[in-house]
């Protein structure tokens, strides 16, 4: 940890040496489709990197991959030390240490919020009852909602599903969190309870990858930017880079439209 | 007058309703007035059958050939046990996992009344009410406290588990007694419980080999249901019949605990094996159905948890397809109930089997009419009772769904 580097605008927290995640020429087809056209990335612990680009660029699948919700055709992913390819014998298990966020929450509807977030903590981590309970309660404050714990999900607002969401995810421990656009498909009121909720996230030194447009969270919580068009990494750097001196057109263009 | 929003018509409203829409015109006033008087001659016609001309001697003399078929007197004992065994189960689920409201008590009573009067008399009445007993002290106890409060989810788990138990243990208790003396609303409600419940998870791993990734299990899946629901199922009831014995060989052979062949004996297990293939077919399609409902989103979720495809499939996908398809399992467990009067084909003496013997006998020849009208009454009781319970089920089971 000595050698670890001030990193992040509030210099607080520390951004790690070793990578935790290392893409090297990511490519993925869909049929005749090349969705990803070599993406090199990689990613360090307590990093938090934000992605974007306009839509079909080839950003959710590129996260897919790292958890092999998608498996890559070409190239080399190497996740916590594992190389993910079709030998590995414990998908399951690099699976676990990698949360993820849907933009469309996924929650599970026939389940309380209480089993939602302790159904893998019991199967997977093997957590006995009383324990996956007071797991869950502790995520649910730390998200702000442990009243909510005996509701079913479609009792929730949106926003307080994406947090419920997140809290599943943070059950297992994870050692990476993945976030897919989690604000996009949120009422405008509720994005920043989740902002809110992923910023803290980010101060407490968890390695994030999110996929967003919501340039105030980049802006604060982002270490580092990517910005992805048609299947490749167009241009990379830190949020002032972005924000202030971005190079290519391509970006140029994007931002001028969402900012 | 308006309450909370509904209309009560008064008789002003009713009468201009009516003349709106049923005497608007002298041709729909003629209409109205020829129906009218159709529907009276049907219902003067019924009536005068059902309550004067009918000889329902046919019926409550043959009361035992309806309810068991050629079942001994000696051994009813046996079908009593299932029955009580069954009450006091249907009666402690009910108190676990919903509470019977007071008018459907009353309704419940209300119903028995008929019952009794025509059909329970003597010691079958005392055993009826002892059956209703078991269902209500089986309530009671469901509804202890203990039992509804913090050992509920115990007491669901183990009232599941006797429900499986209770399938080999009827019929193991039943078995005492020859299958091809089983007959009347016994039999048929045999075939269709144990035809639904081991089609049932055939037909769940039918679905989900059709699913497969593996091309050989999708394959076969595919196969076997197109092939199934492409005859008809009195076609595989024969077949059934007469290539069974020669696929499994003519020894008494034992499938799923009950024996499939063996000589003579055989025919009620060889008609179930029928009904079993072709319920479990029409089964796999109605859960491909609710699979194909689970939004991709789940598995996905579920796979990014760490969680296997065991448990992605016991906790997450088949509990949501399954309960999106309730109503169409049970439109299916209904429409089996009655089509299990095909066995007939087979000489087996089922509901339908029993109306047709009595209408042969010589005191009754040409008696269709009444035993013919009391299997449909009795067909259209099970069936009503099952479609409501699957509503109730639906509604117990819909708490918190989108
Ligand atoms: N399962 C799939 N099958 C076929 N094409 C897909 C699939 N998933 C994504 N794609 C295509 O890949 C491209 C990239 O998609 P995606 O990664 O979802 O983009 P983004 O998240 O940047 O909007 C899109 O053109 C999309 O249509
Ligand atoms: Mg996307």
């Amino acid at each position: 940890m000595t050698q670890d580097q001030m990193s992040g605008r509030d210099g607080e927290k520390r951004v790690g040496t070793r990578n935790i995640i290392e893409a090297r020429d990511v490519e993925k087809w869909f049929g005749d489709f090349q969705a990803l056209r070599g993406i090199t990335m990689s990613v360090k612990e307590r990093e938090v990197v934000v992605i974007m680009g306009p839509s079909g660029s080839g950003k959710s699948t590129f996260i897919r991959t790292i958890n092999r919700l998608e498996e890559h055709d070409k190239g080399t992913i190497i996740v916590d030390g594992v190389e993910l390819n079709n030998d590995l014998k414990n998908l399951e298990k690099i699976r676990s240490e990698v949360g993820m966020v849907f933009q469309q929450f996924n929650l599970f509807p026939h389940l309380t919020v209480e089993r939602n977030i302790t159904l893998a903590l019991s199967h997977v981590r093997h957590f006995k009852k009383a324990d996956a309970h007071d797991m869950a309660m502790r995520l649910l404050e730390r998200v702000g909602i442990p009243e909510q714990v005996d509701k079913y999900p479609a009792q929730l607002s949106g926003g307080q599903q994406q947090r419920v969401a997140i809290a599943r995810a943070l059950a297992m421990q994870p050692k990476i969190m993945l976030f897919d656009e989690p604000t996009s498909a949120l009422d405008p009121e509720m994005i920043h309870e989740v902002l809110d909720v992923m910023r803290e996230l980010a101060e407490t030194g968890m390695t994030m990858i999110v996929v967003t447009h919501e340039m105030g969270f980049a802006r604060e919580a982002a270490d580092r930017f990517f910005f992805f068009d048609e299947g490749v990494i167009v241009e990379e750097g830190t949020p002032e880079h972005f924000f202030t001196n971005p190079q290519e057109e391509r970006t140029k263009l994007f931002l001028s439209q969402i900012l | 007058m308006t309450v909370a929003g509904f209309q009560i018509p008064d008789r002003r409203v009713a009468w201009r309703w009516a003349r709106e829409n049923l005497f608007d015109g002298s041709w729909n006033t003629a209409l109205t007035v020829g129906m009218v008087v159709l529907i009276g001659v049907a219902l003067y016609g019924v009536g005068n059958f059902v309550f004067a001309s009918a000889e329902w001697e046919a019926i409550t003399a043959n009361r035992k050939l309806f309810f068991i078929g050629a079942y001994p007197r000696d051994e009813a004992w046996r079908i009593w046990a299932v029955i009580y065994v069954l009450a006091g189960l249907g009666g402690l689920s009910w108190a676990l996992w919903s509470r019977i409201s007071p008018l459907l008590a009353i309704g419940g009573a209300i119903a028995m009344i008929p019952v009794f009067v025509f059909m329970a008399h003597g010691e079958v009445a005392l055993l009826t009410l002892g059956s209703l007993a078991a269902f209500g002290g089986g309530y009671a106890f469901g509804k202890t406290p203990a039992l509804s409060g913090r050992y509920r989810n115990t007491a669901r788990t183990v009232a599941v588990f006797l429900w499986i138990a209770s399938l080999p243990f009827s019929w193991v208790l039943l078995d005492g007694v020859p299958t091809r003396l089983w007959g009347g609303l016994l039999l048929t409600m045999v075939l269709t419980v144990f035809g639904i419940t081991i089609a049932f998870p055939f037909g769940v791993l039918l679905a989900l080999g059709r699913a497969s990734t593996f091309p050989v299990i999708r394959l076969f899946c595919v196969g076997f249901i197109e092939i199934v629901r492409g005859v008809p199922l009195i076609t595989i009831l024969f077949m059934a019949f007469f290539l069974l014995p020669l696929a499994i060989g003519p020894e008494r052979t034992i499938l799923f605990g009950i024996p499939v062949t063996g000589v003579d004996t055989a025919t009620v297990q060889r008609a179930l094996a029928g009904i079993v293939i072709f319920a479990a077919a029409y089964l796999a399609e109605i859960v491909r159905g609710g699979l194909q409902a689970v939004p991709r989103g789940q598995t996905e979720a579920a796979k990014a948890l760490g969680l296997n495809t065991f448990h992605i499939l016991g906790f997450i996908v088949l509990p949501q397809a399954l309960r999106a398809v309730i109503p169409a399992l049970v439109g299916q467990f209904i429409s089996l109930f009655k089509d299990t009067s095909l066995v007939l084909v087979l000489a087996l003496t089922d509901l339908l089997g029993a109306a047709r013997q009595v209408s042969a006998q010589p005191d009754f020849i040409g008696r269709q009419a009444e035993t013919l009208l009391f299997i449909a009454l009795i067909y259209w009781i099970v069936a009503f009772n099952m479609s409501r319970a699957s509503q109730q089920i639906e509604k117990n089971l819909g708490v918190g769904e989108r």
